[in-house]
């Protein structure tokens, strides 16, 4: 079963902008019809359906270059589809950008901040972008510091952080613009076992407060851990969705990592 | 924030203020005195409009690391407008242009520059200097949409920047440069700087330098925004 509910794509304006008024009744997040991204002659994203529901904890898994990023991209409004809809929060991701854009967070899979600023700077930064209030900022900016064990090293410019700790920072700025919708693009890569299992809890915790996650992951014991639901996609497809457990039991598979072996492999054989 | 950005950065940091400040000294020192037939007030307008001159290569050297970083793709996810962010970068590099003739004014006066304006020739002096780094940022942005990584930026910046020091700034204009000069906007803000530095305040030339600056300047600063905003942002 890949949707939950059938929705129409209606359309209504509410203060001047577009919103999907079925989505939001839906109590879907995020709802995706016939999407199409094409660069030249390669289709990143080819013709993808999918719902996700508010305070959903979704995971996509895909090999590299199979369309997730590409994905990602064109929901939180960096690249334009060619083809097909995305509505994100209710906002059409082309006609209600700005809006979408207020109630995102993007954690991209480069560690992208400023390094000759400390930590605090960074997030002071990306939080002015966001028009937080100044003790509004300071007391968040405190709390994902403590919650992400960086509070110590805050005052240090960021050129001085290891690659785990500049993963730390890269998700306190996805997350500084207090956003329902988080997309984290490989959050845990280069961080150590003991700091993954920690970030762990941290994104459990954000889907406990009701926020919808759309997690990227090559660490597939990740999505397993975490996951309500994962979509594999490949060729720029969706391929398979489902719950974990219902995903296993299909393939008949002891683990998600063996699913996503035995739907992928092809193109892992082929040394793409 | 924008300010502090750069002033963090040791390359940045000296192009923007230590740099001047080297100029001004070195230049009112080595070339500040009547012998060489030059002083140091006829110096600090071509000082001024060096230092703001260089603006295009800080511009075009952030503008491609935070691309280069991933950075300008994380802002475009934030509720900040495109117009926002370019505003906020011209009003940083406003104030650059200003801090910068103050700088180079107080350590000319320190090495014997004395305008016949008196001090009231620097205040004004400050706006058309910020009306003038607008023709930098504008520059800057399109060395950034043409160039691919800062390296690039720092070599492609100097497209714009020397012919604006051969033809307008430093070197004295013969009658075929003039005619050269003519079409370069640092001509136009020495000319201004000089005649306001004089006290020639009722000169209708200075009107009209600060014209064309201001045209020129707002039209090389759009083309700028337009240029990187479609070829340039990610």
């Amino acid at each position: 079963m890949n949707s939950y509910i059938k929705i129409k794509n209606t359309e209504a304006t509410l203060g001047g902008k577009v919103k999907d008024l079925d989505a939001t009744a839906n109590g879907f997040s995020i709802v995706i019809r016939d999407l199409v991204k094409k660069y030249e002659d390669v289709t990143a994203v080819d013709g993808v359906d999918l719902e996700i529901r508010q305070g959903e904890l979704f995971s996509l898994l895909g090999p590299n270059g199979a369309g997730k990023t590409t994905t990602i991209n064109i929901l939180s409004g960096i690249v334009e589809p060619t083809k097909g809809t995305a509505v994100v929060g209710g906002y059409d991701v082309r006609k209600g950008l700005n809006l979408v854009k207020t109630i995102i967070g993007v954690c991209p899979q480069e560690a992208a901040v400023f390094q000759f600023l400390n930590a605090r700077e960074n997030i002071e930064l990306f939080g002015n972008l966001h028009a937080i209030p100044k003790t509004v900022l300071k007391e968040r900016t405190d709390r994902l510091l403590d919650t992400l064990d960086l509070r110590e090293a805050s005052r240090r410019k960021a050129k001085t952080y290891s690659g785990g700790m500049l993963r730390k920072l890269n998700l306190i700025i996805a997350l500084i613009g207090d956003p329902q919708i988080a997309f984290l693009d490989e959050p845990t890569v280069g961080m150590d076992p003991r700091a993954r299992r920690a970030t762990w809890e941290f994104i459990r915790s954000l889907k406990n407060e009701n926020r919808t996650i759309i997690l990227t992951t090559h660490y597939i014991e990740e999505a397993e851990a975490l996951s309500d639901r994962v979509g594999i996609i490949d060729y720029g497809k969706l391929i398979e969705l489902g719950t974990p457990k219902h995903l296993m039991a299909k393939h008949e598979t002891k683990n998600l990592e063996e699913v996503f072996l035995k739907i992928t492999g092809r193109r892992i054989l082929e040394g793409i | 924030m924008g300010l502090k950005k750069l002033i963090r950065q040791p390359a940045y940091l000296f192009l923007m203020l230590l740099f001047p400040a080297v100029l001004t000294l070195m230049f009112g020192l080595a070339f500040g005195d009547p012998e060489f037939g030059m002083d140091i007030n006829n110096l600090v307008p071509g000082l001024i409009s060096y230092a703001c001159i260089f603006i295009i290569m800080t511009i075009a050297q952030s503008f491609s690391a935070e691309r280069q970083e991933g950075l300008l793709r994380r802002m475009n996810t934030t509720p900040m407008t495109a117009s926002e962010f370019m505003g906020s970068h011209i009003i940083t590099n406003m104030v650059i242009a200003i801090l910068q003739v103050v700088e180079i004014s107080i350590l000319a006066l320190l090495i014997g520059f004395r305008p016949d304006s008196g001090w009231e020739g620097v205040i004004l002096a400050l706006p058309v200097a910020a009306l003038f780094s607008l023709s930098s940022v504008g520059l800057g942005l399109i060395t950034a949409t043409i160039s691919k990584t800062p390296e690039a930026a720092t070599g492609v910046s100097f497209v714009f920047i020397l012919p604006q020091m051969f033809f307008g700034t430093f070197i004295p204009l013969t009658n075929t440069t003039r005619q050269i000069a003519a079409f370069i906007p640092s001509y136009y803000m020495v000319d201004a700087l000089t005649l306001i530095f004089r006290g020639d305040w009722t000169n209708p030339s200075i009107l009209f330098d600060v014209g064309v600056i201001s045209i020129v300047s707002v039209i090389i600063v759009t083309i700028g925004i337009l240029l990187f905003r479609k070829y340039g942002n990610i």
